[in-house]
């Protein structure tokens, strides 16, 4: 009965994309950290390629249910990975720079600017989950 | 999610370590001897970075954040100073009568206080998203 509210509607694909950039979080922190680290390559996951999965899985969940219910089911790929109702991710997608001396491709710039959308993200995932969450508690608490 | 801070203080305490060997670098730009007062000019003190902790017990912290792999003495040459009347000159060889001094110049030193002090600043900001975001997952049990 909760597991059915819990996966009913947008929830499942708002929680994906929390986890999703909660774990990209940790990826971009650990390239801004390396920032000054000789033969250090920053990697990234793609955010195109989440949001095509998560597209995917979607369109599954209709064919499959018809409507609004159930569990989203991602599909495994090199970048994603759930187990255990996580998700891993694999950062193999490096990003397009001049080498420095210190053989380094470092962008700080784009670093900067990934880290605010990824924030941004996780802030628009965050406050509609949380609207959801509301509203099943108004419908709980019998108020209008 | 508190994992991410600890990269984010991993890139803060590097940068750290290598403004404070810039810093000693600067203080013994002019340090011609040792602690024993033989002729021993300082040499440039570089930190070297490499991704992840060795230390740390997890498979994570192993890989994820950044440290101090060494501190390299910088081996390029001394500056010299024709100075026949000091004493710490050279008695012979082909740099007969020169001082030898410390190989710190101090532009460089400069340039790499400042790119040390943005990448602490970014690190800086990537901690504070962290918090504003790990504030917003928590807003959401309450």
């Amino acid at each position: 009965m909760i597991s059915e509210l819990a996966n009913a509607g947008a929830m499942p694909s708002l929680e994906l994309t929390l986890r999703f950039a909660a774990q990209r979080q940790r990826i971009l922190a650990h390239n801004i950290a390396n920032v000054n680290t000789p033969n250090f390559r920053p990697l990234d996951v793609s955010v195109t390629g989440f949001q095509r999965e998560l597209r995917e899985a979607i369109e599954q969940r209709r064919a499959r249910s018809g409507g609004e219910q159930g569990r989203l089911e991602l599909r495994q790929t090199q970048e994603l990975r759930t187990d255990g109702g996580g998700l891993t991710l694999n950062p193999t997608t490096p990003a397009d720079n001049i080498l420095f001396h210190d053989r380094n491709n470092r962008d700080l710039e784009r670093m900067m600017q990934d880290l605010a959308e990824n924030a941004m993200a996780f802030r628009v995932a965050s406050d509609l989950l949380k609207s959801r969450q509301e509203l099943l508690r108004t419908a709980i608490s019998q108020r209008v | 999610m508190y994992g991410t801070l600890d990269i984010s203080t991993s890139g803060l305490i590097a940068q750290r370590v290598r403004l404070t060997s810039i810093s000693g670098n600067i203080a013994n730009r002019s340090t011609l001897v040792n602690a024993s007062g033989e002729l021993e000019p300082y040499r440039a003190r570089r930190v070297v970075f490499a991704p992840g902790d060795p230390s740390a017990r997890t498979r994570d912290g192993k890989t994820l954040g950044v440290h101090v792999a060494q501190i390299e003495l910088d081996q390029s040459p001394f500056n010299l100073t024709y100075d026949p009347g000091n004493a710490l000159a050279y008695k012979r060889g082909p740099y007969k009568d020169h001082v030898p001094s410390p190989n710190v110049n101090v532009v460089v030193e400069q340039m790499n206080a400042f790119d040390a002090a943005r990448a602490y600043e970014a690190n800086i900001a990537a901690a504070e998203t962290t918090k504003t975001m790990m504030n917003q997952a928590l807003r959401l049990l309450a």
